[in-house]
């Protein structure tokens, strides 16, 4: 019986515990159910949660263990020469096995022993399965039974559905922190194994940027160069660019939204500013790359400056755009939020409109706006695809924003992307810069976070 | 005249006179005509057939008032009736809200105020006005004073600053609690020094007019106590309109009193006299408890 028949008749017993549970409850009391110390549906609850979760845990772990046994079970009566393999050949006649239980090979193909042993291993899964289904769903059935017998009149059945429901919550909440936890540990892992071939000095402070690396020993050159300054710079470079048309851009946009502008221009002017954080940034990568850059060049050209065809000014510039709205939608909300009540003070005092935005209204938003400018840094840091588009690739150590430049996340794409070692440094010198990137965004969310709390109160 | 009730004979008009003087109800429940003397010896604000819009809705209907000079008037009435709307005409702090529309003529030392010249920054500087709820700055104390004169430079230099500072918060009776404490921000204060530090203020643009809705609604008893004495200190030097909800207050702190009725002044006149022999029965209701 495959695990999602299973699945199905474990809900189908959920829904029959639970009208045996109501059931029960309603004739513990012979119908007289305000006597009940939980409403009736509680105790159903109480009986179908304990009809799944038990049955549920021990398909799951069934079938983590299923694996590794019938590895163990399938190898031991593989031919003495194959179980002598080393550990690497071994996998692939494994996963020869597997194909052909899958289907995803033909069995015509295979010799005679990887046949025998793929029959061998799908009437041991089949067997295993029929087992798991049979114990699976005596535990649903015997909890199910179980719980029936402890419902009485008196039994608190809310109080254990709210505490379940409760731990339900508990684990989804910290879902996100454990997947967080899963990805630094992984980049840390595969950041130290770089480290233990490239210096940690070396890498942050080297200003040389090459990471090709001989992938055969006759292979001559690429002896390969980690340091990572130029992306470093490359990154500094482009977000610069990007915030100097974000935030006076974005800023302007809210103070006018907020203040000045009539609540149907504000209407259609928002959503549609809102629009441009909803395009794909690949659309925005070849706008920077096909008309943005070209007409950059042309323009200084003809103004007698040499400009590459693919410069950080087009792409700092396309990705300022495309971070207005996070800078003006976040300060609008938070210039908005300022109350009307200090609006009337300044007001009442004869303050003008600019006095009051620049004298009350600003100050009083400032952490705020300076949390919003902080989340569009950080999104300008970790963005990718415009720059892998616009930016260009070579690792120039320059300021100049006519140049190309090449930053973090690009050369993180362009490390892995094709057919790669994954020991190498060349690939795990992705994992390394993916770690920087993450310690960068992470401190500047922090950061941001920090500002905005601190000074949040201060006019409530 | 037209609206008093034919319940004596038309021939003795003496006894109809003296019915009035004793305060007997003469006057039609139904009546929205204004009781009571709208001018004032010494006119300081001159309103004419007000009406104020929200919109379609009227707020405000034919109303004609005058304030004199170094007189406190305050408006009662049941809520929504109009009182806050026509305290917030006299300085044009209605302009803020878009769908509002003004007609009608008010003069402040002749002046109409909604004429097509009027500038709302001196105006506003002119006629100061205190809220509901306190609403420092986010500010420091000192800064929360000094703002006013800061934006109107009335202070050359920061000797005369301090001193415009220290003045107002003397005047607002929180110096002795504040001195020491200047540069922390406005907003820690508790709920009746805020409010006494936003009067300071006001009173630092030396305004000549002052307007308070409500100013006491949101603090203790207390509080509420040391607010209604600054009042009758601050009487001397400037003119004070205050709305306010509680009719002791009102009683206390005022020599003229306007109660208002659904958009309608109705009756208008010496404190002593609303409060002890109204005349429209809508006012007696009122003051009595039985309405609002």
């Amino acid at each position: 019986m495959s695990p999602s028949i299973l699945l199905i008749l474990l809900l189908i017993l959920a829904y029959v515990g639970f009208y045996a549970g109501k059931k029960r409850a309603v004739g513990c009391v012979e119908g007289k159910v305000k006597f009940l110390h939980s409403l009736p549906g509680f105790y159903g609850f109480y009986v179908s949660l304990w009809s799944v979760i038990p049955a549920l845990l021990i398909t799951l772990i069934w079938l983590i263990v299923e694996p590794v046994w019938m590895t163990q079970a399938v190898t031991a009566q593989l031919p003495e020469e194959m179980i002598n393999l080393p550990p690497e050949r071994l996998n692939l006649v494994l996963n020869d096995i597997r194909n052909v239980v899958n289907g995803s090979t033909l069995a015509t193909q295979s010799d005679s022993v990887i046949l025998d042993a793929a029959s061998h291993y799908e009437s041991l899964q089949s067997l295993s399965h029929w087992l798991m289904a049979i114990v699976t769903i005596g535990l649903s059935m015997a909890c199910m039974w179980i719980s029936c017998q402890r419902i009485h009149q008196h039994y608190r059945a809310r109080n254990a559905v709210e505490k379940a429901v409760t731990g339900g919550m508990v684990i989804c909440s910290t879902i996100a922190i454990f997947t967080t936890l899963g990805i630094v540990s992984s980049v840390a892992y595969e950041s130290f194994l770089f480290f233990q071939s490239v210096p940690v000095f070396d890498f942050l402070f080297g200003l040389d940027w090459s990471p090709q690396t001989a992938m055969r020993s006759d292979q001559v050159g690429s002896s390969g160069a980690f340091g990572a300054i130029p992306l470093f710079t490359g990154t500094l470079l482009v977000s610069l660019i990007a915030m100097l048309v974000a935030v006076p851009i974005g800023l302007m946009s809210a103070i006018y939204l907020s203040e000045f502008a009539g609540p149907t221009f504000r209407a259609t002017a928002k959503p549609t500013l809102e629009i441009l954080a909803g395009i794909p940034t690949v659309v925005y990568g070849f706008f920077a790359a096909l008309t943005v850059a070209p007409f950059i060049r042309e323009t200084g050209e003809a103004m007698g400056l040499s400009v590459s065809s693919e410069s950080a000014l087009a792409a700092g510039l396309v990705m300022g755009v495309m971070i207005i709205p996070f800078v003006s939608s976040l300060s609008d909300d938070v210039i908005n939020a300022v109350p009307q009540s200090l609006r009337d003070g300044a007001y009442a005092l004869g303050a003008t409109q600019a006095e009051t935005i620049k004298q009350i209204i600003f100050p009083a938003a400032l952490p705020g706006i300076v949390g919003s400018i902080l989340l569009a840094v950080s999104r300008a840091i970790g963005e990718t695809m415009i720059l892998v588009m616009a930016a260009g690739l070579s690792a120039n150590l320059t300021f100049n924003p006519f140049e190309a430049v090449t930053t973090v996340t690009v050369q993180i794409v362009t490390l892995l992307v094709g057919d790669q070692e994954f020991d190498s440094p060349k690939t795990l010198a992705a994992f390394a810069l993916g770690l920087v990137l993450f310690v960068v965004t992470l401190m500047l969310n922090v950061f941001a976070l920090y500002i905005v709390r601190k000074y949040r109160e201060q006019y409530e | 005249m037209s609206y008093i009730r034919e319940s004596v004979p038309s021939h003795s008009m003496k006894r109809q006179t003296l019915s009035n003087v004793l305060g007997m109800k003469k006057i039609d429940r139904e009546s929205r005509e204004t009781v009571g003397a709208i001018t004032s010896s010494d006119t300081r604000i001159s309103c004419r057939n007000v009406n104020v819009f929200y919109g379609e809705k009227q707020a405000i209907n034919d109303l004609s008032l005058d304030i004199g000079n170094n007189e406190v008037i305050s408006f009662i009435g049941p809520s929504g009736c109009g009182k806050s709307t026509f305290l917030r005409t006299l300085n044009r702090m209605n302009d803020t809200i878009p769908s509002c529309k003004v007609e009608g003529e008010i003069k402040i030392d002749d002046k109409d105020i909604y004429h097509r010249d009027m500038d709302v920054v001196p105006l506003r500087a002119q006629v100061g006005m205190v809220f509901q709820k306190p609403n420092p700055f986010p500010k420091s104390i000192y800064d929360n004073v000094a703002y006013g004169p800061r934006i109107h430079g009335l202070a050359v230099n920061k000797t005369e600053l301090d001193e415009i500072v220290q003045n107002s918060l003397i005047k607002a009776g929180l110096w002795e609690e504040v001195k020491d404490r200047l540069d922390e921000p406005g907003t820690g204060l508790s709920g009746g020094q805020q409010q006494r530090l936003c009067i300071a203020r006001t009173i630092a643009v030396n305004p000549e007019v002052i307007l308070m809705d409500e100013p006491c609604s949101a603090l203790d008893p207390i509080a509420t106590a040391k607010i209604e004495q600054l009042i009758a200190e601050l009487k001397e030097r400037f003119t004070i309109v205050i709305v306010t909800h509680s009719m002791q207050q009102a009683a206390r702190v005022s020599q003229r009193t306007a109660y208002f009725h659904m958009g309608h002044l109705i009756e208008v006149g010496d404190t002593n006299q609303i409060f002890t022999n109204p005349v429209h029965p809508l006012t007696e209701d009122y003051i009595t408890g039985r309405f609002g």
